[in-house]
């Protein structure tokens, strides 16, 4: 069976979801390397720019989510946690500690905390799945994923502005359990 | 099954089996003259059928009167007239209606039972295409093997009726599977056997020969039909879902075929529906203009606090004008110094005696000026009227425009108020 390498790059790509490759390995073509270190992951790329919120405007449905609301909330505080120098772009970005995403995601949310912490801990794991987020379970640090650079840098400034207002990340050791 | 004329064969029998060859005709006449389009041919139109029925359904209706032709036609008046003399002719031809006694100008009929059981199981011969009706069959035989005064003779002719059916069945099964596979998929379910119906005939086949062993022959007969039943059944079905499992179109087999698929067969085999489909991994997108959205819309610590309302055009701060009050109120008193020119008072016809557009403007200003809570000005009204044909307000009510107190710019607004707001009448009747 002789496949190109390259098509078969790209299939595992888009099977596997974001996959890290080796800096050296070549990105194969339909896709975009976002590179971190001596990692590239390898991301699909979409013609003229356009991302698939472009799917809203042709009134089509998006790939259906469970509770999204929740999920981006949670991605809202990793990201107050982690992206620590809002005027550069959010990718790579810096590792926080999973506990702090925790306690920030329950200040933001009303209810009970702990339950709050339970929710957001499923949903770090499932955007970590989708390559939004590393998630790192052995050090409990999370980082933003791959798929961050992908935002285009006009969406962002209304994203930075929602963060400064996210309440403060918990200083180191008192943002636990 | 339509019943054919017998004039040879009664011609050359004896006249006694004449009659028990037309007593025999009858019966069949009458039980599918419903289904007859004439005395000779089967109906071509369900609908003649129809008609059929609603006259035996009124004929049960009505008891034993029985129905005149008018009735009948009252109960028919849904179909055409021609339609309905057609089948009323027919129906009387077969013998399924008939007069109720039979005399010449006889004007009220009555139906045949016969033919009403007839359709009973044309219809549902028709539903479900002589499955049940053959489970029916064989339940009625094992009681007539059961029954005491069967004789062997009848036992004999129930096999044999039993074995023809399930030879026919296997035939018409055989037939489908060597057709196409939509035939096949629509018509094999009324025709497959369960395992029911072949155990039921298997019991029966036991039953016969064990009380009379010497039908031996007939039973083979027998059994061999309902193995050669049971063999098509099969191969029909092998057929079927042989067909299913290479097409892609999943109505081949029933759902309930899929469910039990479903829950019973083992990973691989579930996992190899899809062998050779490549899926994507699945990739949510979250737009940063959708995250603020969510994180904007979601539950929030503290209830959100309504923001005040802020105008769309840039906020220069605060401005010396705080309001219309005072630009206008020194316009008032403009207007006010310059009708009054030094005077305490002044008659009011005085100031608009000039054309009306011009005058009513001062009139309105005037009573701007008295209004105004701030000014020191009134005016009062008599109720005199003055009529002046030639005026330029032909009509004018005396009053006057006064200062109400020589310290304007110290006039506290209460009392400025209170004295716009009524006029003394003292001083307007001076």
């Amino acid at each position: 069976m002789s496949v190109e390498p390259a098509v078969l790059a790209r299939a595992r790509a888009r099977v596997l979801g974001a996959v890290a490759v080796g800096a050296a390995d070549p990105v194969p073509p339909g896709t975009v390397g976002a590179s971190d270190g001596d990692r590239v992951w390898v991301l699909p790329a979409w013609p003229d720019g356009a991302t698939p919120a472009l799917l809203e405007e042709y009134q089509t449905a998006p790939v259906p989510l469970d509770r999204p609301g929740q999920a981006r909330r949670v991605l809202a505080a990793a990201l107050r946690c982690c992206w620590t120098r809002p005027d550069d772009a959010p990718w790579p970005g810096e590792s926080a500690a999973v506990a702090a995403v925790l306690g920030v995601y329950a200040d933001m949310s009303r209810g009970d905390a702990v339950l709050a912490r339970r929710w957001a801990t499923g949903e770090l794991r499932r955007l970590a799945d989708t390559g939004w987020l590393l998630l790192d379970e052995a050090s409990g640090t999370v980082r933003p994923g791959p798929r961050v650079a992908l935002w285009a840098e006009h969406a962002l400034p209304s994203l930075r502005d929602l963060l400064r207002r996210l309440p403060e990340p918990a200083r180191d050791g008192d943002g636990g359990e | 099954m339509s019943p054919t004329s017998e004039n040879g064969a009664g011609a050359a029998a004896s006249l006694d089996d004449a009659l028990v060859g037309e007593a025999v005709l009858g019966v069949y006449r009458q039980m599918f003259a419903a289904l007859a389009r004439d005395s000779g041919a089967v109906v071509d139109d369900p609908e003649l059928v129809d008609v059929a029925e609603t006259l035996l359904a009124a004929f049960a209706d009505a008891g034993e009167d029985g129905l005149s032709r008018e009735q009948m036609r009252h109960v028919c008046r849904r179909y055409p007239p021609e339609v309905f003399e057609n089948r009323l002719r027919v129906l009387r031809g077969l013998g399924a209606v008939r007069e109720v006694f039979p005399k010449p100008n006889q004007l009220r009929y009555r139906a045949s039972f016969t033919s009403v059981v007839g359709l009973m199981f044309v219809r549902r011969m028709m539903l479900d295409g002589g499955q049940s009706e053959m489970h029916r069959l064989l339940a009625l035989e094992q009681l007539n093997v059961a029954d005491p005064r069967m004789t062997a003779g009848q036992a004999r002719a129930g096999a044999d009726g039993l074995a023809r059916a399930f030879r026919l069945w296997s035939v018409e099964l055989l037939t489908l599977t060597n057709g196409t596979i939509e035939e096949l998929r629509e018509q094999a379910p009324k025709l497959w056997g369960t395992e029911e119906i072949l155990l039921r005939a298997e019991r029966l086949h036991g039953a016969i020969l064990r009380r009379w062993p010497r039908l031996d022959r007939t039973c083979t007969d027998l059994r061999a039909a309902i193995y050669a039943y049971g063999d098509a059944s099969r191969r029909a079905a092998a057929r079927l879902s042989d067909s299913a499992g290479t097409t892609r179109n999943l109505t081949l087999l029933p759902p309930e075929t899929w469910r039990t698929f479903a829950r019973t067969a083992s990973r691989e085999d579930l996992a190899a529906v899809l062998e050779g489909f490549v899926f994507d991994a699945a990739a949510p997108w979250h737009e940063p203009s959708a995250v603020v959205t969510a994180v904007e819309d979601g539950p929030r610590a503290t209830p959100p606090r309504p923001a005040p309302p802020r105008p769309s055009v840039p906020d220069p701060g605060l401005s010396r004008d705080t309001g219309s009050g005072g630009a206008a109120r020194e316009r008032l008193r403009e207007i006010a110094e310059e009708v009054l020119r030094g005077r305490d008072r002044v008659a009011v016809q005085d100031v608009l005696d000039r054309d009306w557009p011009a005058a009513r403007r001062v009139l309105a200003d005037l009573s701007a000026a008295h209004l105004h809570p701030e000014l020191p000005y009134r005016l009062t009204w008599s109720d005199d009227l003055a009529a002046r044909p030639a005026g330029a307000p032909t009509w004018v009510s005396p009053g006057w425009f006064e200062r109400t107190t020589e310290t304007e710019t110290t006039a506290p607004p209460e009392k400025a108020a209170w004295s716009g707001g009524s006029g003394p009448p003292e001083r307007s009747a001076s």
